[in-house]
């Protein structure tokens, strides 16, 4: 069976929805019961996660954690909700088999809070799992293209 | 220039200890006159943190950063003597260096080809002619040192006041600190790899006031404290969350901690369930080589203690559930950028450095579930600010009337304040 780019693209624009939209209830249940969703320090995309300081590096129960904290109103960076827009783009499919496949792709983030728009430029390596008719991701791996995170500060949302 | 800041007879802060209370002027935070003043009076004058000594481990190794607002290289030469220099060409003053860190015997200024040494040292022009015979032999076209550095249990500081007392006498009573936190390992402390790079929309002295602010916890991190209660085995089997207590001191020069019971699990060295049986043995063994290096009653100390560090100006080490290293400095009166690392035992086992990553990133980091919400605070704090010239003072009185400060109580901001003070009227 082959996978292809226009089905695995309906299901990164859904997964892109739900954040934008704030489903993070949603979008938590997206993920497999040994998901990672990672971000690695800038200068280390390949670093690995249990010896160097990452800036995000979820299990499937930290991230399902990160997604009810977001739904709350002490998460107070936001709350309210910050305007959150993912712009996806140049989405290649490097590797799969039967099960799963391996996807890259850029993408532009850009969050507007309080009148100041930040821009979050990133890649991202995915690795989805085959579920029903759709899929799960088992890996998401958010590399930053920018070598700080100035002026944005903080990954208060999800990129 | 003078400081548009209202002097009263405590100078710039109002510091009343008869009706115990403290007051900040709101302007100290806006003020691009009071910045100016700052870069000359404090950024000019303190010793400043600029590098670990473990992030230089062999010669010809350096890093290249910001430092009080001045680019510098860090390096040690080839003969392994710490060096640190002003990262601009002495011809016309482009940066010598445009990598953050790396190894390498030559720093060659891209616009001209002079090149100098890992001390600083130009070794190298290429042109021959225009230029008399010896014009460079005297040393004159080196890079510039920085004038002062030294260190401290492997803390490397610079000092941009060649006049400035010694350092272990500027850091007076913090040197227990550091202690403590240098004795955690048996053969030298590390920066890990991969640092946090951020930055805030706010006043720098926004984020000093914060980094030690135990009142602050309960309300602005809620929702971290939520999600510890509900992540199994991440607390204290024996925790009591109205017994955190603690103390806070004044280490003189404007330095000061917070020092209280750990809730959470620490790397060195207090187990939580969450860490498994194999971290239990490696955090048992932890325990029991810092009772043989430093006696019981130390190690318990060590272990089983947080400890948030303030030295002044712009440096704070929190041993809490990880241990970070965090400078931070003016871009101007309303932006600062943050450099954090996380520090560790050269020798951890793989299972504890993992949860010591796991632990930092969850709350110290920029996209942790505690650090947004602190940057939210301090940026609706600077936006607060814009309501000046009406309410124009903060209030860091409590605790003020006790003879002991607790953990959250307000005296680390008070000695803080007090220092800034009395630097600024000098």
């Amino acid at each position: 069976m082959t996978f292809t780019r226009t089905e695995i693209e309906d299901f990164l624009y859904h997964e892109a929805a739900l954040i934008d939209e704030w489903r993070t209830d949603e979008w938590q249940a997206l993920f497999t019961e040994d998901a990672e969703y990672l971000i690695p320090p800038s200068e280390n995309p390949d670093a690995d996660k249990n010896t160097a300081l990452f800036i995000i590096n979820d299990d499937f129960h930290r991230l399902q954690q990160r997604a009810v904290r977001l739904s709350k109103r002490t998460a107070h960076a936001e709350f309210p909700h910050s305007s959150v827009r993912h712009m996806i783009s140049n989405v290649r499919i490097v590797a799969q088999d039967a099960r799963e496949v391996e996807v890259h792709f850029n993408q532009v983030v850009y969050r507007c809070k309080r009148q100041i728009t930040d821009t979050y430029v990133c890649y991202v390596r995915q690795r989805l799992v085959k579920n029903g008719d759709s899929f799960k991701i088992r890996s998401k791996r958010v590399m930053l293209a920018m070598d700080t995170l100035r002026p944005q500060g903080r990954v208060s949302i999800i990129l | 220039m003078p400081i548009p800041l209202p002097l009263g007879p405590d100078g710039f802060i109002r510091d009343d200890r008869k009706k115990h209370e403290f007051l900040v002027p709101r302007r100290a935070f806006t003020s691009p006159e009071v910045l100016a003043a700052e870069r000359e009076r404090i950024f000019g004058k303190c010793w400043l943190y600029a590098a670990h000594a473990s992030e230089l481990s062999a010669p010809n190794h350096f890093v290249s950063r910001r430092v009080g607002g001045r680019e510098l290289v860090i390096s040690r030469d080839d003969n392994g003597e710490l060096r640190a220099f002003y990262n601009t060409c002495s011809h016309r003053g482009a940066m010598v260096c445009r990598q953050k860190a790396g190894k390498s015997k030559f720093f060659v200024c891209p616009y001209h080809g002079w090149t100098f040494n890992s001390a600083g040292a130009m070794t190298q022009q290429p042109a021959e002619s225009g230029f008399p015979a010896g014009f460079f032999s005297d040393g004159a076209k080196d890079l510039t040192q920085v004038p002062r550095m030294d260190t401290y249990r492997d803390f490397i500081f610079v000092n941009y006041d060649a006049h400035a007392s010694e350092l272990v006498e500027y850091l007076a009573g913090a040197t227990e600190f550091l202690d403590i936190v240098a004795d955690q390992s048996a053969v030298g402390m590390e920066i890990t790899e991969g640092n946090h790079e951020y930055s805030m929309r706010t006043n720098w002295k926004l984020l000093l006031e914060n980094s030690a602010d135990g009142y602050h916890a309960m309300t602005t991190h809620a929702s971290y404290f939520d999600y510890l209660q509900s992540t199994n085995g991440s607390f204290r089997t024996d925790f009591n969350p109205s017994d955190i207590g603690g103390t806070c001191v004044d280490l003189g020069n404007g330095h000061a901690a917070i020092e209280y019971v750990a809730p959470w699990g620490r790397p060195v060295a207090q187990w939580v369930p969450q860490w498994g049986e194999d971290g239990r043995v490696a955090v048992a063994q932890l325990m029991a080589d810092l009772v043989t290096r430093h006696g019981a009653q130390r190690a318990e100390r060590i272990a089983e203690k947080n400890r948030n560090i303030l030295i002044f100006p712009n440096l704070v080490i929190n041993d809490i559930m990880a241990l970070t290293v965090r400078t931070f400095q003016p871009v101007s009166e309303g932006y600062l950028e943050v450099n954090a690392w996380s520090l560790a035992p050269r020798e951890e086992h793989p299972n504890v450095r993992k949860y010591r990553q796991y632990n930092f990133l969850e709350f110290l980091g920029p996209a942790g579930f505690a650090t947004p919400d602190d940057v939210e605070m301090l940026e609706l704090c600077q936006q607060g600010y814009q309501n000046l010239p009406e309410p124009m003072w903060n209030d860091i009185s409590k605790g003020m009337s006790k003879a002991v400060n607790g953990s959250d109580d307000e005296l680390q901001m008070r000695t803080f304040w007090r220092r800034w003070n009395k630097l600024m009227q000098a």
